[in-house]
C-alpha cells in the first residue's frame, strides 16, 4: 500500500512542494539547492525561491522548492508535501503550509531563541513539540546533528537531512541521482564525508522508520 | 590591517554566510556561468541569469552599491568580470555608480548598473536627466524592487520611476525571461539611445529556476567620447529641446515594442475572462489558473512602459471582462483603464481601484485566487492554520555570534546607564547594526535611510534639549554620511556619532567598501580613514576603540556623551563573517562554556547581551558549542560579573 502511495505521488502528481526550513548558519539554502539542482538535472520544472540579506546567522530561514506544472515558487497553503525542518521550532513554524498527509521530516537538535532566552524562557518541552505535530500523519524525528558527526562533519547535517527527505520517496529523485550532483559540487574529501552524511539520513528513515506498507509514520508520538 | 586576509576573503567569494561547503558550491557555479557554452541549460538564481545575460549582451561596464535583493549580482561579477574582460565596481554609492554606467555609454560602451529599489532614489538626481542627454552604447538601469520588504525600509513601486523620467522598462517574471529580456533591453537601448530601466522584485532576483544559455558575446575594450554638448551639457537651453526628443523617441518605442516577441498571450479561447499582469504577479496569476481550472485568457506584456496600446487593445476588445493583476501600485490598471476609455473600448475592468486586489505586499497564489474568486464567482477558501502558530516563539534577525556590534550596543547601553542619562535619543540607519533597534538593546528611534542618522541627528539636536547618540556603519558612512557630518559640523552641534565600523558591507553579504584595502576584485585598493575624513571635516573629538573590549568601549562612550559639541566613537572590528574564515583558514577555533559552579543564575548575560549561543536549559544557563563563535566578549567582567564563562578546548570538527 505504502509502496503504490509513493509510486502515485512520484509519477502521476502535477506538482510537488518542499519547504526546508532552520536557523541562519545550518545549510538550509545548500540542502535545498542540492535537492533543486537534481530536480532539475533530471529534467524536471524546478522552481526555488530564496530570501538572502538581513537575517545571515541565527535568524529563521526558509526556502521553497516546486517541483511539477508551476509558476510562483512560492507555495500555496496547505499545500506542502514535505518539510525538511533543521529544528524544532522552524519545523513547526514551516508547518504552518502543512497539511494532515504532508510528509514532516524534523531535525531533534534545538537551537533556543534569543527572543525565548532573553525574557528569561527555556525552550519548549518536548511534549509541547509532540502536541503541536499531532495533527500531522507523516512525523519523522532525526538526530542530525549526531549522523553528522557520525559521518565525521557536524556541518552535513544538511547533508543528512537530504538524504532523510529521498528516503521518503516525496520527491521525485533516488539516491544515486542526488550523488551525482555532490560529484559534481564537491572536492573528494567534502564528497565522500557528504556521501556518508546522505547514506546515513538514508538508512535511518528507511531502516528505522518505514518498517511497514501502510505508510503511517508514528515514530514521535510513540 | 590584515591585508593578506581580506584579498583571501574577498577573492574567494562573497557568499561565504553557509559556511565552507557554500563556498566551494557556488564558486563553482559561478564559473559556470562564463564557461557554460550557447544551448546549455543551467540552474540559476535570478541573480546569476541577469549575470548571464550582461555576458550574452557584451556589456562591458557594471557598477552597483551592493543591496538586497540585487546584490548576488555582484558577488557574480567580482568573480568572473576579469574574465570576462567586463570592468566591474562596487560603487560608493549608487548615483556614482549610474554615473559611471552613463559615461561609459556615452562613450560608445554597453554599461548596466544595478541597485535595489531604494538605491534609485539616490540615483534618481542623475537617472532622470541621463534620459534626457540619452546614449550611444546600451545602457540597462535595474532597479531590484521588494514587495513586502524582506529588507527594505519600504516597498515603493519603482516602474512609477519610467512613467516619471520617461524610460522605456522591461519587467521579467523568472531567471530565463531575466537574461533574455537584458539582450532585448540593450537592442533597444541603442537602437533609441535611451536608458533602459529593468525592474525585477525579490521573487525573480532571488528565484533559482532553468535558463537556457545563448551565445556570449565578446566586449568592447576601450571607449570613444566625442564631444557633443547639445546632447550632453543638459543646460537649461539644450533640455528644453532634448524633452520634445524625448517625448517622440517614447512614441516610437511605443510601435517597436509591440513586435518584440517578449509580450506572452497563453490563450484558453476565453471570450469573457482576459487577465493582464506582469512580472513575479504573472506567476501567481498562472498557478491560481492552473489549479482552480479557470477559463480565463491572460497578457503579460514584457516591456510595461510604454504599454504595447495595439495588443492590449485587441486584448480589450476580445474579452467582456478585463481583470488587471499586479502586485503593488495600480500603474497598469491607470494605463489600461485610460486606453479602454481612449479607445472607447466597452469592457468591464476589475483591478484594485474597485477593491478586489490590495495596494500592498507581494501577491501569492492564495492572495491570487482569493480576488479571482471574487471576481469570476468560484469557491476559493484558504485553508486554516494546521497549527496554533501563537505557541511559537518568534526568531528575528538578530546579532551573528561573535558580532562586534553586539558589544558595542551593549557597551553603549551601559554607558547611558551609567551616566544616568533618561532622555537619549538613538537615530540609527540602514546595516546590521539596524538590529539594535530590537530588545534588549532598544538602540534605535529612528531609521529611514542611508546616512540619515547624521542627519536626523543634527535635527534632534537642534530643537531638544536631549542627548543625541546617533549610529552609523562604514559603508553607510561613506555612502551618504560624509555631507551631513559636514552640515552637523557648520552648525555647531552637540552630538554623539557611535560608528560601527566591520569593515565590510556585511548586510548585502560582505562586499568590500572604501574603508578597506581591496576592491572587488580583491585587488589593491587604497584604505579610506574614516578619522582623517572626520578629522578634516574640523571634527577633533575623535576616539577609535575595539568594541571586543567592553571597558575600552564603556570608558569612550562614556567620555563622549559627556562632551559639547560633536564627539565621535569609532568600533572598528572585523564581521565575524569575515573573522570565522580567517581563523578557520588558520584553523584557529575558540569556545567558551559556562562554569556552572560560579554561575549564579543572574541571566544578565542572556537578557541584556542576547547572543544566540547562550541559553537557558534545565534552570542552568549553557552555551551551545555548535553556535558559539568564541569571541569570548561574554565572558568579561561587565558582561558576566562573576566570571563563570570560560574558555574551553574545542573537540576537534
Amino acid at each position: 500500500m505504502y509502496a503504490l502511495t509513493v509510486l502515485l505521488r512520484r509519477w502521476c502528481l502535477l506538482q510537488t512542494n518542499l519547504i526546508v526550513a532552520g536557523v541562519g548558519g545550518q545549510g538550509v539554502i545548500t540542502a535545498g539547492f542540492m535537492i533543486a539542482e537534481t530536480m532539475s538535472v533530471m529534467g524536471k520544472n524546478v522552481v526555488m525561491s530564496e530570501i538572502h540579506g538581513l537575517a545571515q546567522r541565527g535568524g529563521a530561514v526558509t526556502v521553497e522548492i516546486r517541483v511539477g506544472d508551476v509558476y510562483s515558487p512560492i507555495i500555496p497553503k496547505g499545500r506542502a508535501d514535505i518539510i525538511l525542518g533543521f529544528e524544532p521550532i522552524e519545523t513547526i513554524r514551516a508547518a504552518d503550509k502543512a497539511n494532515p498527509e504532508t510528509f514532516i521530516l524534523m531535525n531533534s537538535e534545538k537551537q533556543t531563541p534569543v527572543s525565548l532566552s532573553m525574557e528569561g524562557r527555556e525552550y519548549l518541552p518536548d511534549d509541547d513539540i509532540s502536541r503541536l505535530l499531532k495533527p500531522f500523519k507523516h512525523v519523522v524525528k532525526i538526530n542530525a546533528t549526531g549522523l553528522a558527526l557520525e559521518a565525521g562533519n557536524t556541518r552535513t547535517i544538511n547533508t543528512v537531512m537530504v538524504g532523510a527527505a529521498i528516503a521518503t520517496s516525496v520527491l521525485p529523485i533516488t539516491p544515486g541521482e542526488l550523488k551525482l550532483t555532490l560529484r559534481k559540487r564537491f572536492n573528494k574529501s567534502l564528497y565522500d564525508v557528504n556521501e556518508r552524511a546522505l547514506n546515513l539520513g538514508i538508512n535511518y528513515v528507511k531502516n528505522d522508520i518505514i518498517q511497514n506498507d501502510d505508510g503511517e509514520i508514528k515514530n514521535l508520538h510513540s | 590591517m590584515r591585508d593578506s586576509a581580506y584579498h583571501v576573503i574577498y577573492s574567494a567569494n562573497i557568499i561565504i554566510l553557509y559556511g565552507d561547503i557554500y563556498i566551494v558550491m557556488i564558486m563553482s557555479l559561478v564559473d559556470h556561468i562564463l564557461s557554460t557554452g550557447p544551448g546549455e541549460k543551467l540552474f540559476l538564481l535570478g541573480n546569476e541569469a541577469i549575470a548571464r545575460g550582461l555576458l550574452e549582451s557584451g556589456v562591458n561596464v557594471a557598477t552597483t552599491y551592493p543591496g538586497t535583493p540585487s546584490s548576488e549580482v555582484g558577488d557574480v561579477l567580482s568573480n568572473i568580470a576579469q574574465k570576462a574582460g567586463m570592468y566591474f565596481e562596487f560603487s560608493t554609492n549608487e548615483k556614482v555608480a549610474l554615473e559611471i554606467a552613463f559615461a561609459a555609454s556615452i562613450s560608445g560602451l554597453r554599461s548596466f548598473v544595478f541597485m535595489k529599489h531604494v538605491g534609485l532614489n539616490v540615483a534618481a538626481d542623475s537617472f532622470v536627466s541621463t534620459v534626457y542627454s540619452g546614449v550611444r552604447g546600451g545602457m540597462v538601469v535595474m532597479t531590484a524592487d521588494d514587495p513586502s520588504m524582506f529588507s527594505s525600509q519600504n516597498e515603493q513601486d519603482n516602474r512609477e520611476y519610467s512613467a516619471l523620467a520617461h524610460v522605456p522598462m522591461f519587467e521579467p517574471s523568472n531567471p530565463q525571461e531575466a537574461k533574455d529580456f537584458l539582450v532585448k533591453a540593450y537592442e533597444l537601448s541603442e537602437l533609441f539611445h535611451i536608458p533602459v530601466l529593468f525592474r525585477t522584485t525579490t521573487r525573480v532576483n532571488h528565484q533559482r529556476g532553468d535558463v537556457v544559455t545563448a551565445e556570449i558575446k565578446p566586449s568592447k575594450k576601450k571607449g570613444v567620447f566625442t564631444s557633443n554638448p547639445s546632447f550632453y551639457v543638459d543646460l537649461p537651453s539644450n533640455s528644453y529641446t532634448l524633452k520634445q526628443k524625448l517625448i517622440e523617441k517614447m512614441g516610437d518605442i511605443q510601435k517597436y515594442i509591440e513586435d518584440l516577441g517578449i509580450n506572452k498571450i497563453i490563450s484558453n479561447g476565453s471570450e469573457e475572462y482576459g487577465i493582464i499582469t506582469s512580472g513575479e504577479g504573472f506567476n501567481t496569476v498562472m498557478d491560481a489558473v492552473l489549479d482552480h481550472n479557470l477559463k480565463s485568457d491572460i497578457l503579460k506584456p514584457g516591456v510595461t512602459n510604454p504599454l504595447p496600446v495595439k495588443t492590449i487593445e485587441t486584448f480589450l476588445r476580445g474579452h467582456s471582462k478585463i481583470i488587471i493583476a499586479e502586485e503593488l501600485d495600480d500603474f497598469l490598471e491607470q494605463r489600461i483603464r485610460s486606453i479602454a476609455q481612449l479607445l472607447s473600448i466597452n469592457v468591464k475592468i476589475y483591478g484594485k481601484m474597485d477593491g478586489y486586489f490590495p495596494y500592498s505586499h507581494e501577491f501569492s497564489v492564495d492572495t491570487v485566487s482569493s480576488s479571482l474568486s471574487k471576481i469570476m464567482g468560484f469557491d476559493f477558501v484558504l485553508p486554516g492554520d494546521p497549527v496554533d502558530m501563537s505557541s511559537i516563539p518568534q526568531r528575528p534577525p538578530v546579532f551573528c555570534p561573535g558580532c562586534p556590534h553586539r558589544a558595542t550596543f551593549y557597551a553603549v547601553k551601559r554607558a547611558v546607564n551609567m551616566a544616568k542619562i533618561k532622555d537619549v535619543i538613538y537615530p540609527s540607519d540602514i546595516g546590521c547594526y539596524s538590529l539594535g533597534c530590537y530588545p534588549p538593546f532598544n538602540t534605535g528611534d529612528s531609521m529611514i535611510s542611508m546616512g540619515a542618522s547624521i542627519g536626523l541627528a543634527t535635527g534632534f539636536a537642534k530643537v531638544t534639549g536631549q542627548h543625541v547618540v546617533a549610529f552609523i556603519g562604514d559603508s553607510t558612512f561613506f555612502h551618504a554620511g560624509i555631507p551631513a557630518f559636514i552640515n552637523a559640523v557648520r552648525n555647531n552641534s552637540t552630538m554623539t556619532v557611535v560608528i560601527l565600523d566591520n569593515r565590510t558591507t556585511a548586510m548585502t553579504g560582505q562586499q568590500t567598501n572604501p574603508g578597506v584595502p581591496v576592491n572587488a576584485f580583491g585587488e589593491n585598493a587604497y584604505e579610506e580613514s574614516i578619522e582623517a575624513i572626520l578629522r578634516s571635516t574640523g571634527i577633533s573629538n575623535i576616539k577609535t576603540v575595539d568594541p571586543y573590549s567592553i571597558k575600552e568601549t564603556l570608558i569612550a562612550v562614556s567620555s563622549a556623551i559627556r562632551s559639547e559639541g560633536i564627539s565621535i566613537v569609532i568600533a572598528r572590528r572585523e564581521c565575524a563573517i569575515l573573522r570565522d574564515n580567517e581563523m578557520r583558514k588558520e584553523k584557529r577555533w575558540e569556545m567558551y562554556d559556562v562554569n556552572q559552579d560560579r554561575c549564579t543564575q543572574c541571566l544578565r548575560c542572556v537578557e541584556n547581551f542576547a547572543c544566540p549561543a547562550i541559553y537557558i536549559d534545565h534552570e542552568k544557563v549553557k552555551i551551545n558549542p555548535t553556535i558559539c563563535d568564541g569571541c569570548g566578549v561574554c565572558a568579561e567582567p561587565y558582561v558576566c560579573p562573576y566570571r563563570a564563562i570560560e574558555k574551553v578546548v574545542p573537540v576537534a570538527d
